[in-house]
């Protein structure tokens, strides 16, 4: 099976086409989509800040990272969610989309930046967790993660003016 | 009020948002960015005023931060909001969900401007209060931005 054949199978699921004909369902699903990520970036931002050493300087960086996981893992969820069921309901459209393409490397690569942190930075946290400047690859990381989720927004609104 | 809105529609910036498509897109994904700034800053601050966030942090720590957040945003959404509105401001200024949009906007940058002047002054209930008043504020424009461009 192609990824245009999966495209057009997305397409023709019930959820899809709920989103995509009922008078309330885009608008409803598009709006969870963006409060989904104004919460999961809105919160990873305070810990990339917290990274960089911009904000929260006098609280640990693990103390930062477990206030704000659940909220932004909730974004997360959120987020997922309402953006699988608006790919189901445009599939076709957003595969040949040039800017989903940017938003789906800019969500891999904010995956990646997470991993790398976690296996290597993270492991040796103890040794910084409480300076108020963290070391230069943990504000790497965290300029990155700013950088990426960014992107992934424009992209994400650019898409919405260069599908229909 | 009509012809004020009519000039704005006429100005050169308002002809070429509407003419390109590329220019309203690309404003938009920033005022987005902007929109993103504020729900940051009001959710943190809203959630430190509820015990939810931050909690052992003194106020300073989260809403300081937290207000320069919602400042930056508001900068940026602002100025975005204001040319992608000129090439329709005369029917984004009748539209319902527009209206609500201000109206908590306005409500928002006013209990803003009083939670940092009187903040110090307040008792710990009033701040909490003002705090969490002013993220519902925020996050009721958000909602009323969404429906603005999606139901209009």
């Amino acid at each position: 099976m192609s990824i245009p054949d999966i495209a057009i199978w997305l397409e023709s699921t019930t959820p899809a086409t709920l989103v995509r004909e009922s008078t309330w369902g885009f608008p409803i699903v598009v709006a969870t989509h963006i409060l989904g990520i104004t919460l999961s970036a809105g919160m990873i931002m305070w810990f990339d800040l917290r990274l960089l050493g911009v904000v929260l300087r006098g609280s640990p960086v693990s103390a930062v990272y477990r206030g704000v996981i659940p909220w932004a893992g909730t974004g997360f969820a959120v987020m997922f969610a309402s953006g699988g069921l608006l790919l189901a309901a445009y599939a076709t459209a957003a595969h040949g989309n040039p800017y989903f393409r940017i938003k789906m490397a800019a969500l891999g690569l904010a995956g990646l930046n997470a991993l790398v942190y976690h296996l290597s930075i993270d492991r040796r946290r103890a040794a910084w967790d409480a300076q108020a400047t963290p070391p230069p690859a943990a504000r790497a990381a965290g300029l990155v993660s700013i950088l990426v989720w960014t992107c992934v927004i424009l992209a994400g609104r650019m898409m919405s003016y260069t599908m229909f | 009020m009509d012809t004020a809105l009519a000039w704005v529609e006429a100005t050169g910036v308002a002809s070429a948002v509407r003419e390109s498509l590329w220019l309203t897109a690309s404003l938009s994904a920033v005022h987005l960015v902007g929109v993103t700034l504020v729900g940051a800053g009001a959710l943190a601050s809203g959630l430190w005023c509820g015990g939810l966030l931050f909690a052992n942090q003194p106020a300073a720590a989260v809403m300081r931060p937290a207000g320069r957040a919602i400042g930056l945003g508001l900068l940026i959404s602002l100025l975005t909001g204001v040319l992608l509105v000129s090439p329709r401001a005369s029917a984004s200024a009748a539209n319902g969900f527009f209206q609500w949009k201000m109206t908590f906007l306005i409500a928002a940058a006013a209990t803003d401007v009083l939670v940092r002047r009187r903040g110090p002054a307040l008792a710990g209930r009033a701040t909490v209060a003002g705090g969490l008043l002013r993220s519902a504020l925020y996050g009721a424009v958000i909602v009323a931005g969404c429906a603005f461009i999606l139901l209009e």
